[in-house]
């Protein structure tokens, strides 16, 4: 179950960030973007898991430069969160390695599939909004406080949650 | 690099970024791995109170008999929802089946069970803890505690049961026992004859004597038997015990002192055990079945060790031993242990060799050629040679090829003591 949801994260991730650049006409950085899949997937199978890091930080790497380029933002997004959950999954799938054969591996994996999509989806949802809903004008002053407040409202939020 | 750093700088990077060069997609971009981190901190459990308990099936063995162990791990805190349980063996033992690493979801108040069978050789092992390394749901944060969940095994040498161990020291202690004490009394070996007493049975007349006197009867006299001081050394010396290729007799003379010890000890003597080795390991000489367990518990212990003090039997302390006592020493010898031996005889002690033979054990894996054959028979010969030197000094060699089991050797040479010792009579 996790290597499927691992290998399709990647094929997504890495598809994304591809077709984006290629729509843009940059077909090399696409074709390098396949071949980072293709090493990421094969690198987990041989259970190198120190490249799937690697891959990640490489996925967001491409989808900044791609937003910096005037790239599709949605596929840039999309990259980049494949790129998450890869990772994720990657670490996830090396820490099941260490199970006995009598745990109760499925019952892990359902629960982390759920949590892990929750946040993914959260995460993603988030994001396209932020580029969707636009504020023209906004006083330097104004954001400062918005982006403090912000910070207060989560720190409280965390510490009020972690007591439940 | 830890899970939460890389994502911690790439979010912040992408954020850094997004302001410098005032484009809010970039920003975005970081937005998931925000939600990431933001879940993972948020589900990580505050406060980890786990406790262990550990029930090994046996805690006394024997080398490679197997072992259950049960372990309970119980949550008194928090809910923890991915525990790596890791419970790490001690080095020589093998895991025969089960698991010692688990994965596992722990609710709060609920109990894991998890059990395995080990075996191993010789030895004393302790269980300190079990490493449980505690994650939260998405691997963001990881705490690794070590429960304490203590055990023992002690795995003691396997136990050869003799029949009888003839030894003949020239003083005994006062009570009752199976050893001659070279003193006339009641008892069932003959020792002489004496003038008739009053009081004396008929049947311990000696009639065949009395019959050649006019007006004198005399009697059978037996000797008493009572229970002697032994005291058992162990040759723990790297040079006489270790060879080529990682072989090794010790274990064979672990095996005959675990053998001689359970042998006297059962005929009731006073039994104590000096392990010379790296440094000296001396149990007190007691009676009985806690004098069997205390020597056991020290056999289990005895490692093979070379030291510049040990590494000859001159250092050896004759004063833990009683005077004129027993001494039996299992060992294979070395050339230059003819001279300690003897200055050991000369003291008085009656001295039995058990010597577990160096020579033929090495031949036994070496390969099978014409050099090795003709450096054999040399130093068989100079063998042969150190342990007729030793009979010579009054000592008695008991030259075990380990091949053969040590009952069967014990049975056709120690079952009675040897006639020029019976002879002689000191």
């Amino acid at each position: 179950m996790t290597l499927v949801a691992f290998v399709l994260s990647v094929i997504i991730g890495t598809a994304s960030l591809a077709y984006g650049y290629s729509q843009a006409g940059m077909t090399d950085p696409a074709r390098w973007f396949i071949l980072l899949g293709i090493v990421w997937i094969l690198s987990h199978w041989r259970k190198v898991y120190w490249v799937s890091s690697f891959a990640f930080f490489l996925a967001i790497l491409g989808a900044a430069y791609g937003v910096w380029n005037d790239l599709p933002t949605i596929w840039m997004l999309l990259g980049a969160l494949g790129g998450l959950l890869g990772w994720d999954l990657s670490d996830f799938a090396r820490r099941l390695s260490y199970a006995a054969p009598t745990d109760d591996v499925q019952g892990l994996e359902r629960r982390h599939l759920a949590r892990v999509s929750v946040v993914a989806a959260l995460g993603f949802g988030l994001a396209w909004l932020s580029t969707v809903i636009q504020i023209n004008r906004l006083a330097f002053e104004v954001a400062v406080g918005l982006v403090l407040l912000a910070a207060l409202g989560l720190a409280r939020l965390v510490v009020r949650l972690r007591k439940y | 690099m830890s899970r939460s750093l890389l994502l911690g700088l790439i979010t912040y990077g992408l954020l850094l970024a997004g302001v410098a060069i005032k484009r809010g997609e970039l920003i975005a971009l970081a937005i998931p791995c925000v939600v990431y981190l933001f879940a993972g901190f948020l589900f990580s459990p505050d406060e980890i109170n786990l406790e262990a308990t550990r029930h090994l099936s046996a805690e006394r063995t024997s080398p490679n008999a197997d072992v259950v162990v049960t372990v309970t791990i119980t949550n008194r805190g928090a809910r923890l929802d991915e525990v790596l349980l890791d419970d790490v063996l001690p080095s020589d033992l093998t895991l025969r089946s089960g698991h010692t690493r688990h994965l596992i979801r722990l609710p709060k108040d609920s109990s894991f069970n998890f059990a395995y069978t080990i075996a191993g050789p010789r030895g004393g092992y302790g269980f300190e803890s079990v490493r449980a390394e505690v994650n939260d749901p998405l691997g963001i944060t990881s705490r690794t505690v070590q429960i304490e969940a203590k055990g023992q095994l002690f795995i003691f040498p396997s136990l050869t049961r003799l029949r009888h161990v003839a030894i003949r020291p020239r003083r005994t202690r006062v009570y009752a026992g199976t050893i001659p004490a070279r003193v006339g009394g009641t008892g069932t070996e003959f020792f002489g004859v004496r003038e008739y007493h009053q009081g004396d049975s008929p049947r311990a007349i000696n009639w065949r004597v009395s019959a050649h006197q006019q007006d004198v009867l005399y009697s059978n006299e037996f000797q008493q038997e009572r229970v002697a001081d032994v005291g058992i050394i162990l040759d723990g010396r790297l040079r006489t015990n270790e060879f080529a290729r990682g072989h090794s007799l010790f274990e064979f003379s672990v095996q005959a002192v675990a053998a001689l010890t359970d042998a006297l000890l059962t005929q009731g003597n006073r039994v104590g055990l000096l392990v010379y080795a790296a440094f000296l390991r001396w149990t007190l000489p007691g009676y009985g079945k806690i004098q069997r367990e205390k020597i056991l518990f020290s056999l289990a212990h005895a490692r093979p060790g070379g030291s510049e003090v040990f590494a000859d039997f001159q250092h050896l302390p004759t004063r833990l031993f009683p005077s004129e006592s027993q001494i039996v020493l299992v060992s294979p010898l070395h050339e230059d242990d003819l001279m300690p031996l003897v200055y050991l005889r000369a003291q008085g002690y009656q001295v039995l060799v058990v010597s577990p033979n160096p020579v033929k054990f090495e031949l036994s894996y070496l390969p099978k050629n014409k050099n090795v054959e003709l450096a054999g028979r040399m130093i068989h010969m100079e063998r042969a040679l150190l342990l007729q030197k030793v009979q010579r000094a009054g000592i008695q060699v008991l030259d075990w090829d380990v091949a053969e089991p040590f009952d069967r050797v014990v049975k056709r040479k120690l079952s009675r003591p040897p006639a020029w010792l019976r002879a002689v009579g000191r």
